[in-house]
């Protein structure tokens, strides 16, 4: 087989797979050899999915002995079959490292006959990479669950970075969807690899140089968000116990594309984009803006708003806390600013200990205002024609994502029909409540709350919380004043039920309805807490 | 209205020894005019400068005693910018930190930092773009070619990092928009105007990686997340001249050079 037919295959079979970064560590180059790494990573090219191109993505072998539900690359799938050999695999790499195409090398694989056999050729390849071609760029390698933990110190020396899949948010969809893999087969590996890494600065006898030597860039994961019926709350709750418990250094989220047609996910007709975006704008706060899960997601609103970013909705949610003297606030208030990010924050605490700014300054600062100056005073004052009112300001901050959603819906009316809202976003209608997401796909009679009507929902929920003595006729009032369509009786029946006076119960399970096939298999989704995923995490 | 603007010859020394002029004769220049092609207004009045390497050296070890050495490495990108007006930002921005000393860097809400800020931001990001999306071929006997078209003369800026990075094999970086090439022998690197030599055709080992790399770039897109949107607001398409894997698509349109 030629070696381009070969690359299109491995690669065409690797780009499910996220992660494509190639941070976490500095390399400095040495004579003589090729290549170095930068902390921060360098992204190459963009594909037309518009994803960074960083690494060469392949795996080593798509003829995989598994036969797992979500996979392309599943046994019984009729797709044709390639392994590289470790000279190819090297020339490929180092051929397109020296024109700059790429910062290294990102190795998965199939799993041939057995998870240690597979390993052991991953190893070989990389050794041949690293020692034989000097090869001092990015490497980052996909652990195959159920590797024994001799051949895992094996790849780990001579990689970056480590991934092993999570796959799924919870052990039970793991042994649905992936039969052959289970979580004794993921978990602990993850916590050898954390184990390892903790080790090479606790071995005081290796050199500064030396002491990082085992998957120096950390370790990673991904899941696949959509073919499942985990909810956000789930999943973000997961992420979060892998950051604090096994160190990851990223959770890396896929929505599923349906690429196979197994009866078990004849639900997902689409990728969910959008949530799938939410997800790692929640995830983005967890990382670098000093959030906890808690306040970005709760049992009781389990998914992301569609309409809304997560940190918008904290901020509407906390109105209390604003506006925010730019002037005063300390760095993490700045932070919870929405449209303020680190590099603004860290901006402005520099450039106010020569003057109190002013909007002005603020601009000059580079500071993106138009999200940030609903929230913030200068010197007390907020800017000019600024209302700081939280349903003015739900109202401004949604209108794009409100257009975006009547464009897709082919028009404003067909919202009101509950079919036609559109299932990847209906449901996820977080702030409504959990029975407005959850019968948006349900087809009760509940299935007529619109998304508008749900945001207004959301929005008198904030103004109440927010004032605190808003009577339930003013929230009322400005539920329909916001909804602006909705029928009067709609409206004061969400306002109503955001008052907290409601008689309808909000007692459906949160199930995401792109999965509502499953909820016969699945019953009610068990709590975060009964899931076995989490229990084996210590 | 009246404008006193000076004139240099289009080096770095050269707009040095225009500050150290403004600074002696305590005069104000609302630009120090670096290209020589920015055309002269008839109420201006234009004052010649005429490059001296002993003063240059003065006021460049006058910023890195007083600033730092990181203040003088921004007014050098500073100066590699485009914009016809950076040397008039460049002597109120030292006006400004040499009065005020180290902390004054910080001052970022200041209208004479932050216009410089601006200005060294975009080199930089311009910088990073070619770091990015640099692509080199193989024009034979081991040598590795890129050309760039970038809009802020960033070659000074980025040889030291691919000098390190691909320390086994000599490259030329040649910068067709602004006539200048960063070659790099395996052992040193320096700058050359325009393009040093007459290359060869690419190999066609070239030829072949060339494919290789166009057959993966295509096949990692998943069609059913196409997003041209985004893949333009992380790479600009002023770029996709010079990257071999959108090359098809850039003949397709005829803008080829």
């Amino acid at each position: 087989m030629e070696l381009i037919e070969k690359l299109g295959i491995l690669a065409d079979s690797a780009k499910y797979d996220v992660a494509c970064t190639s941070c976490g560590v500095e390399r400095q180059a040495v004579k003589g050899q090729l290549g170095s790494t930068s902390t921060s990573g360098i992204c190459h090219s963009f594909s037309a999915d518009g994803r960074c191109v960083s690494l060469l993505k392949v795996l080593y072998s798509n003829a995989c002995s598994y036969d797992c539900a979500y996979c392309v690359n599943r046994r019984s799938n009729d797709t044709p079959r390639a392994t590289f050999t470790p000279q190819e695999l090297a020339e490929l790499t180092i051929g397109f490292y020296r024109r700059n195409y790429i910062e290294g090398l990102f190795l998965s694989s199939g799993v041939l006959g057995t998870p240690d056999r597979t390993t052991e050729l991953m190893c070989e390849a990389i050794r041949l990479l690293r020692q034989e071609y000097g090869f001092r760029g990015y490497i980052h390698a996909k652990a195959i669950p159920g590797t024994s933990d001799e051949l895992l110190v094996r790849l780990g020396v001579l990689v970056d970075r480590l991934s092993l899949n999570i796959e799924f948010p919870s052990a039970q969809s793991l042994s649905v969807f992936a039969p052959e893999k289970a979580a004794h087969h993921i978990l602990p590996p993850m916590r050898f690899v954390r184990d390892g890494i903790k080790a090479n600065y606790q071995d005081k006898r290796l050199s500064a140089v030396r002491r990082t030597r085992f998957v120096p860039a950390g370790q990673s994961t991904q899941m696949v968000i959509g073919a499942s019926p985990e909810s956000d709350y789930q999943i973000l709750r997961l992420s979060a116990e892998l950051y604090r418990k096994l160190e990851m250094q990223r959770v890396f989220f896929s929505a599923y594309i349906p690429v196979n047609d197994d009866p078990l996910l004849a639900g997902v007709r689409e990728a969910p984009l959008l949530r799938e975006h939410r997800l790692y704008q929640a995830d983005w706060l967890m990382r670098f803006y000093q959030f906890d899960v808690d306040e970005i997601i709760d049992a009781e609103h389990p998914f992301l708003d569609p309409l809304i970013d997560p940190k918008a909705n904290w901020a509407l949610n906390h109105m209390e806390q604003f506006p925010v003297e730019v002037n005063k606030a300390d760095y993490e208030l700045l932070l919870r600013v929405p449209g303020i990010g680190v590099r603004g924050a860290k901006r402005i605490l520099v450039a106010r200990r020569e003057r109190r700014l002013d909007f002005d300054d603020l601009r000059r600062l580079n500071i993106t205002l138009k999200r940030a100056r609903l929230f913030v005073t200068c010197k007390g004052q907020m800017d000019a024609g600024v209302l700081f009112d939280p349903l003015t300001i739900h109202k401004s901050l949604t209108e794009s994502a409100r257009r975006r959603l009547r464009r897709q819906d082919d028009g404003q009316l067909s919202l009101f029909e509950g079919e036609a809202a559109d299932s990847a976003t209906a449901g996820n209608l977080p702030m409504g409540d959990s029975a407005s997401g959850a019968v948006g796909g349900a087809d009760s009679a509940a299935a007529i709350v619109t998304a508008a009507a749900a945001t207004t929902a959301a929005a008198a929920t904030t103004a109440d919380r927010a004032a605190g003595t808003a009577t339930v006729a003013a929230a009322a009032a400005t539920a329909d004043r916001a909804a602006g369509t909705a029928t009067v009786a709609a409206a004061a029946a969400t306002a109503d039920r955001a008052a907290g006076t409601a008689t309808v119960a909000a007692k459906a399970s949160p199930v995401h309805p792109a999965t509502l096939p499953f909820s016969a298999r699945f019953a009610p989704v068990p709590s975060f807490a009964d899931s076995d995923a989490l229990a084996c995490i210590n | 209205m009246y404008q006193l603007r000076y004139l240099c010859d289009g080096t770095l020394e050269g707009l040095l020894t225009a500050v150290f002029v403004a600074f002696r004769q305590h005069e104000c220049p609302t630009n120090i005019v670096i290209d020589e092609a920015t055309q002269a207004s008839l109420f201006d009045s234009d004052v010649p400068i005429i490059t001296d390497l002993a003063l240059a050296e003065r006021v460049r070890d006058g910023i890195i005693g007083k600033l730092g050495a990181s203040a003088y490495q921004k007014v050098k990108e500073c100066f590699l910018a485009e914009d016809p007006s950076r040397g008039g930002t460049i002597l109120r921005y030292l006006r400004y930190t040499m009065r005020g000393g180290h902390r004054s860097l910080g001052h970022l809400a200041a209208p004479a930092v932050a216009e410089a800020e601006a200005i060294i931001q975009r080199v930089s990001t311009e910088a990073h773009a070619m770091i990015q999306f640099a692509r080199f071929a193989d024009v034979g006997s081991g040598l590795f070619y890129s050309h760039i078209r970038p809009r802020a003369s960033v070659v000074p800026l980025i040889m030291g990092h691919f000098a390190a990075r691909f320390n086994v094999q000599p490259f030329i970086i040649h910068d067709s928009r602004h006539q200048l090439s960063g070659v790099f022998d395996t052992e040193r690197w320096w700058l050359v105007e325009g393009l040093p030599q007459a290359l060869s055709l690419p190999t066609v080992e070239e030829d072949k990686f060339q494919e290789l790399w166009r057959c993966f770039y295509q096949t990692i897109a998943i069609p059913e997340r196409r997003n041209p949107v985004v893949q333009r607001g992380f790479m600009s398409k002023r770029f996709w001249g010079d990257m071999c894997e959108q090359r098809l698509h850039y003949q397709r349109r005829g803008d080829e050079v």
